[in-house]
């Protein structure tokens, strides 16, 4: 559903873009083309301001100076050295690569075998668990981070590792879930069926058969479970300490300060990360599939 | 096809296993999301809700044990919360609706373009999702305050004499609002208009309409449930925003959310909890209202 393949010539030559915005018919040519392209350069104007912003940090972060002005003045990596001897920002790189480490495995495994279970229970009650999988996704993440912050402190767990992998799962597997749910709607099951009739163990299936068919949708259900990681911050923000805050907390505690070229920095890193699971996972399942699919 | 009895009403694509029975297999799979949800999220929220049916204590954070409605009767009675609510909802409404149509609007340009440009308003939107929110805000904060490079370029071109206030007011919240929740609503439009049969756009060309008719009577009602999806995702996200409100806003734009971790910070949980309840019923309802709103007219798409 979601793969559209490559579109007609047909299709884009008399298709090509003009906006909602009502054009009175009867009007000649001339206007239906300035309308065409007043809405490309809306369409423009959208993009730049979702991207150029960042593109303009990246540049900060090569700054020679204290100061965040662009276009900066003299070129340094200065700020990068800086990062590197800052054992504060060090010890949450750290943090981070555990939190996503983690939150991966468990979002992938329980997302996972829930996808391959819940088609089984039709009517009701697979309409309950696929309520009760996405259902933490709608819930604003302060209200999450609360509840995880005064749930877990009874027990003395907030704070931990356990409670950041937690807090992070609670939006990652719900994605991982129906990403390789909608893989597996693409999957023959009479694959599985022969196999098994074949002799092969419900495991042996799955790892030989199953997984083999949906690798990609398995990989992509993994890379969007670390990204999710990797940004969460607000639930973050109220479960993690000072020892187990990630580089997006830190980050948020020093914007609280003063504007850091630090700060550059580290969102420079944090876009590189993305922007090399981007490219990965379009190589593997393709841009448009991870567009549509989560 | 003996076995699929043994699988579930009416579904015969699925095989009971050899060894395990089919619910034994259902179950053991279900069992880690089940039980992960259960602890991390039903849970805790569950107790989120008992805390805020506690005394009010100014001696500590919670007094366990007792029971009481003062949470709520302080939400009703301090006009500071109404004033949060009133404004949490109104500025929601304002981020939903220029999301639905910024987002129609992109999702639209990126289904018609080809090639090069297709790929690159694609990547540029999924690149966009996947950027750390305190990144992205970071960027806003730098480009948009008032020696920022949008208000450098327009008193240098002569458009305005004083920069512009676009952060830390009204303006600012939304902008910062619009990095979180745009996103996600070009993509839940894009999602369903590819699966629009472009034949139909081209016969409705051949029978003489301009294309912004074509696009208004054509593919404008196919985009209506991906635009009910990413309108019901931006309001309950725009509801509960806390970063955009906390980072680009001032004092006098405080959220329901700001307001929750104002409170839990001067260890008031009851009144956190019951802020945080309210919150969250608000949200769910919108929710449920728009889902059975998409029901009815008969697009089912899930998110």
């Amino acid at each position: 559903m979601s793969e559209s393949g490559p579109r007609t010539d047909g299709g884009t030559e008399t298709g090509t873009g003009t906006g909602a915005a009502p054009a009175p018919t009867g009007r000649r040519l001339g206007g239906a083309a300035v309308g065409r392209w007043l809405f490309r350069a809306g369409v423009g104007v959208v993009f730049a301001f979702l991207l150029a912003p960042i593109a303009v940090v990246v540049a900060t972060s090569f700054a020679e100076t204290g100061s965040l002005t662009f276009p900066p003045k003299g070129l340094s990596l200065r700020w990068y050295g800086e990062f590197l001897g800052s054992s504060r920002w060090r010890r949450a790189a750290l943090n981070s690569l555990v939190a996503a480490g983690g939150t991966t495995v468990l979002a992938t495994v329980a997302g996972t075998t829930a996808a391959l279970g819940v088609s089984d229970l039709g009517g009701s009650r697979e309409a309950a668990v696929l309520g009760l999988a996405v259902l933490p996704l709608l819930v604003p993440g302060v209200v999450l981070g609360s509840s995880l912050l005064v749930f877990l402190g009874e027990f003395d767990l907030q704070q931990t590792y356990m409670a950041v992998v937690a807090a992070h799962s609670l939006w990652a597997t719900p994605l991982a879930f129906s990403v390789v749910r909608a893989a597996l709607s693409r999957f023959d099951p009479r694959l599985r069926e022969a196999a098994l009739d074949l002799g092969a163990s419900p495991f042996r299936a799955f790892f030989e058969v199953v997984a083999p068919n949906i690798r990609s949708g398995l990989f992509a259900a993994a890379l969007i479970a670390f990204v999710v990681s990797l940004q969460e911050f607000i639930m973050t923000l109220f479960v993690s300490g000072p020892d187990t805050r990630t580089v997006p907390v830190l980050a948020w505690n020093s914007l609280r300060g003063s504007l850091d070229p630090l700060v550059s920095v580290v969102s420079t890193l944090l876009v590189a990360a993305v922007v090399v699971a981007v490219a990965v996972g379009a190589a593997v399942a393709g841009l448009e599939r991870l567009a549509t699919d989560t | 096809m003996s076995d699929a009895d043994a699988v579930g009403e009416g579904r015969p694509s699925r095989p009971a296993l050899p060894s395990l029975p089919a619910v034994t297999r259902t179950r053991l799979l279900l069992a880690p999301l089940v039980l992960f949800d259960l602890l991390a999220f039903v849970v805790p929220m569950g107790y989120l809700l008992r805390v805020s049916l506690s005394e009010r204590s100014t001696r500590q954070a919670l007094v366990r044990g007792t029971w009481s409605v003062d949470g709520y009767r302080f939400l009703l009675e301090s006009s500071l919360l109404r004033r949060v609510f009133v404004f949490t909802v109104l500025f929601a409404v304002v981020a939903t609706l220029l999301a639905v149509g910024l987002g129609t609007a992109y999702a639209y340009a990126a289904w018609q373009a080809s090639g090069a440009v297709r790929t690159v308003l694609l990547a540029g939107i999924v690149m966009s999702m996947f950027t750390t929110l305190v990144v992205k805000l970071f960027a806003a904060l730098v480009v948009f305050s008032p020696n920022g490079v949008v208000n450098d370029a327009l008193v240098a071109s002569g458009l305005v004499g004083t920069p512009l206030r676009l952060i830390n007011n009204e303006i600012g919240l939304v902008i910062g609002q619009l990095y979180v929740v745009l996103p996600y609503t070009v993509l839940s439009v894009y999602s369903v208009l590819t699966s629009l049969d472009e034949h139909l756009v081209e016969a409705a060309n051949d029978l003489g309409a301009t294309p912004a008719r074509a696009a208004r009577e054509v593919v404008l009602p196919h985009a209506v449930p991906g635009m009910a999806v990413g309108g019901v995702i931006a309001f309950a996200w725009s509801a509960g925003a806390f970063a955009a409100p906390a980072l680009l806003g001032s004092k006098s734009e405080l959220t329901v959310a700001v307001e929750v971790q104002n409170r839990l910070t001067s260890f008031e949980y009851p009144v956190a909890a019951a802020l945080s309840v309210v919150l969250t019923t608000v949200v769910l309802a919108v929710l449920a209202a728009g889902l059975y709103g998409l029901r009815r007219r008969g697009g089912g798409h899930d998110v």
